[in-house]
């Protein structure tokens, strides 16, 4: 009978796929030592809740839902760590995490719930970019705080998925195959995203520097 | 009529992608120079710098990190209660119903969806669905009583009562 035979080859296949995949994520030690034992998951919250919390700032605009936003995230990753797989390729670069990946992953669902849950007070950008001005105050540069306002500002305007992709490379520093991850998009269409996000911003600038 | 020296979008994009490439390395490097081809538009790469300086990274209080770390801390004791009280495993994974778009982080989720869909917020604690207004402790004990084979006493309370249900239209 075939169907035996095409079992076998499907499990060779897999075999094979397997031993492609080369474990590189740079978070592997920390998430395998939440898996052992979850209060070691604390590296991990401690490694990434800055960027966590940054990016559910940047999409919406106050640090209330910010905080709801990474507590959730948090609380979420930290329950479903045992189904979190590692995918980092060799392509990816010694600097890969799929885990981080992951974590945004869940962060994007995360905000999109809450902004579904809210949007019947949305927060007007101009508001947002004042208070994101004054968290910029470390500095004590009144320039610098008017010009990561009119930065927020800028990309505030921009459409959700040039908005989203612009703060993940910018305030993230993420690589485009991390952003695609997390948008769930090809590498492809994040660069043209990216593209047309940063034409805009050039648009609204205006050549007011170059 | 085109212009001949005109650069594709795509390739503009690749462009772009190169050039702040460059500047993360720059970055990690100590450096503030970055790479870029002569042909990248001067207004992308200028909105690029701009973007770079502008757009910082929102720290959190230490006030809030320091409580969500306690509540994870928290959580991640209630997890292992279920195996030491003699579950099988430390998964959290004990109830079968599952909030499938707080769980599965692969799932896309539409922000333009229906805006009154899923007003109430499920927290998922240590494989528990509850309110945030029931205890951690409460969660755990929920997680090892499922987890345990029922009575035979109460399954039979439990059959008596699906089948009044079921008779009365309820079930």
């Amino acid at each position: 009978m075939a169907r035996p035979v095409f079992r076998r080859m499907k499990a060779e296949e897999d075999r094979r796929e397997e031993r492609r995949l080369v474990h590189l994520d740079r978070d592997r030690a920390l998430v395998e030592a939440a898996l052992r034992d979850p209060a070691a998951f604390d590296a991990l919250y401690r490694k990434y809740l800055a960027q966590v919390y940054s990016y559910a700032y940047y999409e919406l605009g106050n640090h209330h839902d910010a905080e709801d936003a990474a507590e959730r995230t948090f609380l979420l990753a930290l329950g479903a760590l045992d189904r979190f797989e590692e995918r980092a390729r060799p392509v990816d670069g010694a600097g890969a995490s799929t885990f981080r990946v992951w974590l945004f992953r869940i962060a994007r669902n995360v905000v999109a719930n809450i902004r579904r849950g809210r949007r019947r007070h949305p927060v007007a950008p101009i508001e947002a970019a004042a208070t994101l001005a004054d968290r910029t105050d470390i500095e004590g540069q009144v320039s610098e705080r008017q010009e990561a306002g009119a930065a927020w500002a800028a990309v505030a305007r921009l459409p959700a998925e040039r908005r989203r992709a612009l703060v993940l490379r910018f305030v993230e520093e993420m690589s485009t195959a991390e952003i695609a991850g997390i948008l769930g998009r090809s590498e492809g269409a994040v660069r043209v995203l990216i593209h047309r996000g940063l034409r805009a911003v050039a648009r609204d600038l205006g050549g007011r520097r170059w | 009529m085109a212009d001949a020296r005109r650069i594709e979008p795509e390739v503009e994009a690749l462009l772009v992608d190169r050039y702040l490439e460059s500047i993360l390395v720059a970055r990690e490097r100590g450096t503030t120079v970055a790479v870029h081809d002569a042909s990248l538009d001067s207004a992308l790469r200028g909105a690029s710098d701009w973007l770079t300086a502008g757009l910082i990274r929102v720290h959190p209080s230490f006030r809030f990190e320091e409580r969500l770390a306690r509540r994870l801390a928290d959580v991640a004791a209630a997890m292992r209660l279920p195996a030491a009280a003699g579950g099988a495993s430390t998964s959290p994974a004990t109830i079968p119903f599952e909030p499938d778009d707080l769980i599965d982080p692969a799932r896309d989720v539409d922000d333009e969806g229906d805006p009154f869909a899923r007003r109430a917020r499920p927290l998922l604690i240590g494989g528990a669905l509850t309110s945030a207004a029931v205890s951690l402790a409460g969660a755990a004990i929920v997680a090892w009583r499922l987890s345990r084979p029922a009575h035979p006493m109460v399954r039979a309370i439990r059959a008596i009562h699906g089948r009044a249900g079921h008779e009365s239209g309820l079930a």
